[in-house]
């Protein structure tokens, strides 16, 4: 397979009564910046849990590059190149930026489980790289400065950046980010719009969920709009703009929000 | 901060190399105890500092070592040094196959499994089951060390053959700490769903937490068996257990703080003779001070174990 596809067929995840997605269908393509949005509790982070492998969606297909990737363990899929990104951040919060990052180097690593115990010269070696790579990642992500700073005394916009800036030390194919612009500040969004273009020019493709419709607007190329657990719409952010369905369901009520 | 821990752990190092030539025979013994259950400490601090297991069973691990050592030199004549890789590999495999169906499980329940798992042990023990363990009171009347048919029959050979492994624990932990595997364990005990998210197996690095501290404990009952040429059960009892868990949480799982508290803890009575029988009772009110005093006890671990050539920029732009 040349094309590294996420396609979902019928994804339905139930928690007891309750559909979150319902018989979901999608097709995200490489080199895409691929949108989910939807109101509070429309399911988003539920199908990202599926494609993840942190839930088992009970029926549907997950088809990743040709594979089903359905029913495999988290890091099963993170080996197959999907890593992702948390709406309430999940950092390892006693540990310094750098160590956080070189998390992500766990599975390119070519340590064995008795370096551990014994190092080699390979395996010193292997530690060097690994850690240059997190210094390309920190300046990448402008957080070299904050190296040995515990992440839990960083600012939330910066956390967030060192949450993609772990995702990213996996070399990842496919990068989902579930809001990343929650918590951030006019200046760090604007960021972080950067940031994502970058990602992909990188040749990175990106799967997010937004609520701030107009960074969606202005990063996607494509958008899928959720309303309770169903897909009400998909398109260009364009076509999605002038969809009255898309308009009552989820721009209505956010202005209902407000 | 960095040189002052590598100067303190160098002239602790170099103070225990010659120590036992300036104590007298109970004192040598005394010292052998104290390296013998730090390493145990050490081996304990690996599944439950490390990768924060509950686990409550690890005198069982340090007491199959023993065991394997005092089978195999009274019943079949190997030589006490030659029993070394059984003593290590016996818990190792008892270990992983009890890890292997338990460690997804949540802290609390992982702790009453554990506790499970060292009655059972004891029981075994204290039943003779396939007739080698001797029951009640054990196996005694091992032989001496000895290395190319020389006996050792000094304390002081036992000592720094308890030595040697108290090196090789420390070897090991800091390695560790430079390692995928001694992050993968800080990883998944700080947020097992981020840690598999982001790649790790967590099932995997559990059970080799598990496999390590069960064999450094082996090695520690090995030293054990050869201090007194002899076993029984009540050295490997729950008990026990229990203050080799309190001493890591006690100490706060750094390695300062656990040898700190089995210096406490056997050490201290000791010195206080007179005391002796009250060390429960003073390291009962210790425990209770430090965890209200400094929850994260007496020496915190601390975390920022990154190479120095990625904080350069930063003293640079300063
Ligand atoms: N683990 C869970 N158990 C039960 N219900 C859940 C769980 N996760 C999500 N839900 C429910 O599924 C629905 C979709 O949630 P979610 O995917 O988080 O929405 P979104 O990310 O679009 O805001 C919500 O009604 C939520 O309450
Ligand atoms: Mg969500």
């Amino acid at each position: 397979m040349a094309h590294n596809e996420l396609i979902l067929t019928d994804v339905t995840k139930r928690f007891g009564g309750l559909t979150a997605v319902d018989s979901l269908s999608m097709k995200v393509e490489t080199g895409q910046i691929y949108g989910v949005i939807g109101p509070n509790g429309a399911g988003k982070t539920t199908i990202f849990n599926c494609i993840t492998g942190i839930y088992r969606s009970e029926e549907g297909s997950v088809n990743w590059n040709g594979e089903e990737i359905r029913g495999m363990t988290p890091y099963q899929i993170v080996d197959r190149g999907i890593v992702r990104t948390f709406q309430t951040i999940r950092l390892f919060s006693q540990m310094s930026v750098a160590e956080n990052v070189v998390s992500g180097r766990h599975i390119k690593s070519s340590q064995r489980w008795w370096h551990g115990i014994c190092p080699t010269v390979g395996s010193r070696r292997d530690e060097y790289d690994n850690w240059m790579k997190v210094k390309e990642l920190l300046e990448f992500f402008n957080l070299d400065e904050f190296a040995a700073t515990p992440v839990s005394s960083l600012p939330y916009g910066h956390q967030r950046r060192v949450e993609m800036a772990r995702a990213m030390a996996v070399d990842p194919t496919l990068l989902i980010l579930d809001e990343p612009a929650a918590g951030l500040n006019d200046k760090e969004t604007a960021e972080l719009v950067e940031t994502i273009f970058s990602i992909r020019d990188k040749g990175v493709t990106v799967l997010l969920i937004e609520h701030d419709m107009e960074l969606v607007m202005k990063v996607t190329d494509y958008l899928t709009v959720l309303n309770f657990g169903k897909k009400i719409a998909e398109g260009t952010p364009d076509e999605i703009q002038k969809n009255p369905l898309v308009i009552e369901a989820y721009l209505g009520s956010e202005d209902d929000d407000e | 901060m960095k040189k002052l821990s590598v100067a303190g752990i160098s002239i602790f190092l170099m103070v225990m190399a010659v120590l036992p030539h300036f104590l007298d025979s109970r004192w040598q013994a005394v010292a052998i105890t104290f390296v013998i259950f730090s390493v145990v400490a050490l081996s304990q601090d690996i599944i439950l500092g490390k990768a924060g297991m509950f686990n409550m069973g690890q005198a069982m691990f340090f007491g199959m070592g023993a065991y394997a050592t005092a089978i195999l030199n009274s019943h079949y004549n190997w030589p006490l040094l030659a029993t070394i890789p059984v003593a290590i590999l016996v818990p190792v495999c008892v270990g992983i196959l009890l890890a292997a169906p338990i460690v997804h499980l949540r802290g609390d329940y992982l702790l009453v499994v554990t506790i499970g798992f060292n009655i059972v042990f004891i029981q075994v023990l204290v039943n003779n089951l396939g007739g080698v363990t001797g029951g009640p009171n054990g196996i005694f009347g091992l032989e001496y060390l000895s290395i190319f048919g020389h006996e050792l029959r000094s304390q002081v050979a036992v000592y720094y053959l308890a030595f040697a492994v108290l090196l090789l624990t420390l070897a090991i932990m800091l390695n560790l700490e430079k390692s995928k595997v001694g992050r993968a364990l800080h990883y998944l005990r700080e947020d097992p769903l981020a840690a598999e998210s982001i790649g790790i197996n967590t099932k995997l690095y559990k059970i080799f937490a598990f496999a390590l501290g069960a064999g450094i404990a082996g090695l520690a009952g090995m030293v054990y068996a050869t201090q007194y040429s002899a076993v029984s059960p009540e050295g490997f009892e729950f008990i026990q257990s229990v203050l080799f868990f309190s001493i890591v949480l006690v100490g706060g799982s750094s390695i300062p703080g656990v040898l700190l508290g089995v210096f406490v803890m056997f050490v201290l009575p000791e010195i206080f003779r007179e005391f002796s029988t009250w060390r429960f009772f003073v390291f009962g009110f210790a425990m209770i001070l430090t965890m209200i005093l400094r929850p994260r006890g007496i020496w915190p671990a601390t975390f920022g174990k990154i190479p120095k050539y990625m904080i350069k920029e930063k003293s640079h732009g300063a």
